[in-house]
């Protein structure tokens, strides 16, 4: 039986765990009976744990009215004691199996809970830099924390409703065992006050539903002001999103109070109504106990049941509440989930050489093996473009499209949205997919990368770009997030890249700690420090991207002479068009329009190309005559 | 030289030693008896709580990040918002009372009524079930009034409690708000606020009817039979001690759940926001691992709750469960002695069976307002961040900006600024230049009053920047930084930040001058089109422009700049250019930059290494002076 946190293994087989099934994405509906089936053991034992508990109620009044028939209006006190014990046996069963109902509700719960978010997490591990071209970060983000807390729910109520059904037809029988007429009037009773209730249901579902998408927009105000913060303190502008925020506080408290009056009208009505049941049932059961048909001890039994009613109906109302916010919370996890990766594994991989040529056929770039090449652009989006491509990463040209958007929209429309939304991202799928299963263009040893598996591109070609950040964790975590280094590796990585200010700053050392991105390190630092980790990584072939647009000349040269060093033998590209870095290039390379139009030396290409000179030369011809 | 790196083998850590993210101990034996199995879940339910101890103790004076707030802090606040709602808060207890008490009418009517079957006398049948179905009527009645007050007093007092959230988060010091870490904070704002708003909607007016209905049951209880009442209430008391015991432990437990769930979400926002270089360094599987980690963690936080949850669950079961047996065997004895008859025993029975559900629910609404009451102590923690500064009310007198003797450190102890003595000349530019690291960001903060310096003055006009009202101080000087942001709101909301009051005509102007007035008026609903996140998407060219717009209606004197033009995109750049000098145009501006054409074009440069300003001049007088400057510009162009 399955226990939390859950073994996941889905998506994601990187770590060495067995792989678990996918999940069904194939509508929300099925989805979440994926989801339930994942851990149906112990939804069902949870069930029957929830009947157990409810036994007190399921019996007792029974119980009672023995008690009543047979001990005190009969006068015998071993049938008394004999219908106490009774009592007491199920009093105590029923405290026991409250306490393991209790445990495996919390299990199934946190089941969905954190197998939603190891879900998310390895669909990001599985995806990479794929899913934000297509699901915004938010959107990902709130399927691990709210969404999967929805799934929990549902668990728990399924297995209440499950238990409160057979208690309720266990009810139905016991008073059938007695008399028929009652008995059909609590099993007619039931559907018919569901039945009644149900017309309020959907006016308070539609007052409810507003009040969520209201409280959705709250939170993601809320969201958008701590993230611009620094801003809202920096330059102002606190009193109108806080005022922003107070009115759609206020909106959403309307909403609230609307919905709220609703739930109000369907208590009213369900006190009402169990109320009428409960005087037909005593005016039916009094006239049979003065009839005769009926002993006094069945009455009160029967009122006992009476008031037991009230239970099952307030679940199966939950149960239809909660399955529609599980099934909009399943909408927006399909959408994360259904993505697939756009390659495909080659059937007869090519093993990559990173000692080989590496040719990119759209630009004709070529870096030769063992040099450093440093790759110069006036618009440095070009250079980057080809380093993605030598890396084999789909370019950053997308939009993202969100799940959320159908912001008062009804019926129709929502569908039309919907659908709409539905295509624009198979659109984008269907693109990576044309770009990455074809040819890529990019030959290591003549070899396509395409033809290669991707991890032996990945592990063969380094690229590390502008948008490469730190993670929280100590220094020797940012350096070695691997967790392979020597020390003597690491301070090696160190010095390369210059950052052994960075160890000196931090009191701990190596232990010192980082905040998420960095915070805490000058900008020069945060670079210098994403620097040394791809140095560390120690790849065949490493494409750096900028890798020093943050620091000064002097330690820009140090750098540049010691990566050069460092690399000596191994294919190097740099994307810069600091001379500091063309010093120590190899060979050069000048896009323009993101095409080679210039090769060579660097020397040699100052000396007879105008249009490098341009680039690249940073001394004033005006030198010496201020502006 | 001295070898920055000579403590390395001390502080190296071998990672084969890292403890496991749950210590053994917190695992169940494998294989044991049933005995040892028990006395292991209780060693590791004591485990857990003193983890639970030292979270708690950590995070009301956390070493960095946000902290939380006390309990005591939790009651004044919910008190403070309380009193002022006396009127609401009493209507709300007395409707709620009213529902309650008709709907413990109806078991008596009840008992009565088996009296009349049993025995012939009393009320005739037809008249009592008459009277039953207007109890019931009164009871709908009620409940819907009751039900309505709850409501709209639960969402006034969550509404209120969120905007004051809102209002301390938008008040935080500018110099916490600058260094410290915005994860915990979204999941405060957005987990934390969705508990406390459970809570406070359904917690509160709930936990309040339930307890009303137990007490006025318990009250009908007593006047239907004292003898029938009295061994069973006396059976509830035996549930106190377990009860005081969960309340005084459960705001820990739910706390520690709170932080890991804060913890589960930055390791996740960190995983989605860098999934590109997990990727490109082969780190998923090192990712997968850490988030497995911190669930790993939250769990036993989680299992820490069930435990006391079960124990409370174990002993309130026993103490209300067991009522049904006293009544009936102390009923068959009473009514054998003639002090009762069956009418008072049938109405005992239905009220201890009547009250296992608001006594559920006061249990379940308990464990609520616990569980909500650790998230609002999470929240207030925000507020208990001390203001850095006082606004003083002298305003300053001209627009020049001095720094004398500038001091300034992270980290007691370990000043990044030695005493820097720097004056602008007003309309000046000044480059600031200098090795990374050597504290030039950290004085462009002290000179646009974003963080107090340890010790010296940042002055303009004669009044420290810091001592001036924050409304004041964005209109003399501004800090420019590569972050930019565009809210969720309309244009107009988006530009207008430093000035809140200025006219359509200003926000206009604004546009104009940066080069976006064409677009904006072209966007469906001109000025109050609604962009940001999830809304209308601007392009990073117009996100910069609209951030530039918002320094113009600012309109300070002078300007910070923090390498704000390095990351511009150079096709956007050629835009911009125009839009950046009509926005430079006659202010004083500090450019920090490592591209030394600017520099070159600065009236002046400071060269900061190591926290002192070395060298202070022109470009031609520093490259004639033959120092730390000259060397720079050498290699640069080199
Ligand atoms: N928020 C912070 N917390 C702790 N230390 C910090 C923080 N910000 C910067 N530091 C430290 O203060 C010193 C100066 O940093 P600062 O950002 O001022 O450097 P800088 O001159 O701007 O460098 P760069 O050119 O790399 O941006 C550095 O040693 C840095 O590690
Ligand atoms: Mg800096």
């Amino acid at each position: 039986m399955q226990d939390f946190p859950p073994r996941i293994a889905t998506f994601f087989t990187g770590t060495g765990d067995a792989p678990t099934p996918d999940p069904d994405t194939r509508s929300p509906a099925a989805f979440l009976r994926w989801m339930l089936r994942q851990q149906w053991q112990v939804i069902a034992l949870s069930s029957l744990a929830c009947l157990l508990w409810l036994m007190p109620l399921t019996f007792g009044p029974y119980i009672f009215g023995r008690a009543v028939d047979e001990g005190i209006l009969g006068g015998s006190t071993p049938h008394l004691l004999t219908w106490s014990a009774v009592m007491l046996g199920v009093v105590v069963v029923g405290g026991v199996f409250g306490v393991v109902f209790h445990t495996l509700v919390v299990r199934t719960w946190l089941i969905s809970l954190y197998g939603t978010t190891q879900m998310v997490t390895r669909k990001i591990a599985q995806m990479g830099h794929v899913l934000p071209r297509r699901s915004p970060t938010g959107e990902v983000l709130s399927v691990a924390s709210s969404d999967s807390d929805e799934f929990g729910a549902l668990t728990e109520v399924l297995a209440r409703s499950a238990a409160q059904l057979v208690s309720y037809l266990t009810v139905a029988a016991i008073v059938l065992s007695m008399s028929w007429e009652l008995g059909v009037l609590v099993l007619v009773a039931a559907p018919v006050l569901l039945g009644a209730a149900l017309p309020l249901l959907r006016p308070l579902h539609r007052r409810q539903q507003t009040e969520r998408s209201r409280n959705s927009e709250l939170t993601s105000m809320a969201t958008d002001i701590v993230a611009g913060l620094r801003i809202l303190r920096g330059i102002g502008g606190e009193e109108t999103f806080g005022r922003n925020y107070a009115a759609q506080s206020q909106a959403a408290r309307r909403a609230g109070v609307s919905s709220g009056i609703w739930q109000a009208v369907v208590e009213a009505v369900g006190v009402l109504l169990s109320g009428v049941f409960l005087v037909s049932l005593v005016w039916l059961g009094t006239r049979q106990v003065v009839a005769g048909e009926l002993t006094v001890g069945q009455l009160i039994s029967f009122l006992g049941y009476g008031l037991f009613m009230v239970g099952p109906i307030r679940t199966f109302f939950e149960l239809a509440q909660k399955s529609t916010r599980a099934l909009v919370s399943a909408r927006r996890a399909i959408a994360i989930f259904e993505q697939r990766p756009p390659w495909r594994e080659p059937d007869r991989p090519v093993p990559l050489d990173g000692t080989a040529e590496i040719v990119d056929d759209l630009s004709g770039f070529t870096a030769r093996p063992g040099l450093l090449t440093v790759v110069v652009s006036a618009v440095p989006e070009q250079s980057a473009a080809l380093a993605d491509r030598l890396g084999r990463y789909l370019p950053p040209d997308t939009d993202p499209v969100g799940e959320d958007e159908a912001e008062g929209l009804k019926g129709r429309a929502a569908r039309r949205a919907r659908a709409d939304r539905e295509r624009r991202r198979a659109r984008i799928a269907a693109r990576d997919e044309e770009a990455a299963t074809r040819e890529w263009g990019v030959r290591l040893g003549g070899v396509d990368l395409s033809a290669a598996r991707l991890d032996d591109v990945r592990r063969t070609v380094l690229v590390s770009d502008t948008g490469s950040g730190l993670f929280a964790g100590t220094l020797q975590d940012a350096v070695d997030p691997h967790g392979r280094l020597t020390r003597e590796q690491a301070e090696q990585a160190l010095r390369v890249a210059n950052a052994e200010d960075v160890y000196d700053a931090l009191p701990q050392g190596w232990q010192g700690q980082l905040d998420e991105r960095g915070r805490g390190l000058s900008g020069g630092q945060r670079q210098r420090v994403v620097l040394a980790r791809a140095l560390a990584v120690d790849a065949p072939v490493l494409v750096l991207v900028e890798p020093t647009s943050a620091v000064d000349a002097h330690t820009e040269a140090r750098i540049a002479a010691r990566v050069a060093d460092l690399r000596r033998g191994r294919t190097t590209v740099v994307c810069t068009v600091s001379p500091l870095w063309l010093h120590h290039a190899d060979r050069v390379a000048l896009l323009r329009d993101g095409v080679v139009v210039a090769e060579g030396e660097h020397a040699d290409l100052l000396e007879r190309d105008a249009a490098y000179r341009e680039v690249v030369v940073r001394a004033l011809e005006d030198e010496g005559v201020p502006q | 030289m001295t070898d920055l790196l000579a403590t390395s083998p001390d502080t190296w850590r071998d990672r084969a030693l890292d403890p496991p993210a749950v210590p053994p101990e917190l695992l169940p034996p494998a294989d044991a008896t049933p005995w040892e199995r028990n006395r292991a879940l209780w060693e590791r339910h004591d485990l857990r709580r003193q983890r639970a101890e030292a979270v708690y103790e950590a995070s009301r004076n956390p070493e960095r990040g946000w902290p939380v707030s006390g309990n005591r802090a939790v009651l004044t606040f919910f008190r403070d918002l309380l009193s002022t709602r006396k009127g609401m808060f009493t209507a709300l207890v007395v409707v709620n009372a009213l529902a309650a008490a008709t709907g413990l009418v109806v078991p008596r009517l009840l008992g009565e009524l088996v009296n009349t079957t049993v025995d012939g006398g009393g009320l005739p049948l037809d008249t009592l079930a008459l009277a039953i179905i207007g109890v019931v009527v009164l009871q709908a009645a009620f409940t819907f009034v009751a039900q309505r007050t709850s409501t709209v007093f639960g969402q006034d007092l969550l509404s209120t409690a969120r905007e004051y959230i809102v209002r301390t988060i938008l008040r935080l010091p500018l110099g916490a708000v600058e260094s410290a870490s915005t994860g915990d904070l979204v999941t405060r704002v957005t987990r934390d606020v969705g508990t406390m708003s459970r809570s406070v909607q359904y917690g509160l007016p709930m936990a309040i009817i339930s307890l009303l209905t137990v007490v006025l049951s318990i009250g009908a209880m007593l006047l239907n039979s004292v003898v029938l009442a009295v061994p069973a209430l006396l059976t509830f008391a035996t549930s106190a001690p377990a009860v005081r015991r969960y309340l005084r432990r459960a705001p820990k437990g739910y706390i520690t759940e709170g932080a890991t769930y804060s913890r589960i979400n930055t390791t996740l926002t960190e995983t989605v926001e860098g999934a590109r270089t997990l990727e490109a360094l082969g780190l998923p599987g090192e990712r997968v691992r850490a988030g497995d980690d911190d669930i790993e963690v939250s769990a036993q936080a989680e299992r820490y709750g069930m435990t006391l949850r079960n124990v409370l669950f174990a002993a309130l079961n026993f103490a209300f469960q067991t009522p049904r047996v006293v009544t009936l065997l102390v009923g068959a004895y009473a009514y054998s002695r003639g002090w009762v008859d069956l009418g008072q025993i049938t109405a005992a029975v239905l009220y201890v069976e009547a009250l296992g559900d608001p006594l559920d629910r006061l249990i379940g609404e308990v464990d609520r307002l616990q569980v909500g009451a650790a998230s609002t102590s999470r929240l207030l923690g925000i507020a208990e961040v001390r203001p850095d500064r006082e606004a003083g009310d002298r305003l300053p007198d001209g627009v020049d900006l001095v720094g004398t003797d500038l001091r300034f450190a992270y980290r007691e102890g370990h000043d990044v600024l030695h005493g820097v003595d720097l004056r602008l000349g007003v309309g000046e530019r000044l480059a600031i230049v200098g090795p990374s690291g050597s504290g030039k960001s950290t004085l462009g903060r002290l000179l646009s009053g974003i963080n107090r310096p340890r010790t010296g003055s940042a002055s303009v006009g004669g009044v420290e920047l810091v001592d001036l009202p924050l409304e004041v101080l964005r209109t003399e000087v501004a800090l420019v930084t590569q972050e930019h942001h565009v809210f969720i709101g309309s244009v107009r909301d988006n530009i207008v930040l430093a000035r809140e009051d200025s006219d359509d005509d200003a926000v206009r102007e604004a546009l104009r001058a940066v080069g976006s007035l064409l677009w904006v008026e072209r966007l469906p609903q001109g000025l109050d089109t609604v962009i940001g996140s999830g809304r209308y998407a601007l392009t990073p060219a117009q996100a910069q422009q609209v951030a530039l717009a918002r320094l113009i209606i600012a309109d300070p004197h002078t300007l910070v700049l923090d390498e704000a033009t390095s990351l511009i995109d150079p096709r956007t750049a050629r835009t911009l250019e125009g839009s950046m000098n009509n926005l430079l145009e006659g202010r004083t501006v500090v450019a920090i930059a490592h591209r030394l054409h600017t520099a070159h074009d600065a009236d002046r440069i400071a060269v900061v290494i190591d926290g002192r300003i070395v060298e202070l001049g022109s470009h031609h007088e520093l490259v004639e002076l033959d120092g730390e400057y000259a060397a720079l510009w050498r290699a640069w162009t080199s």
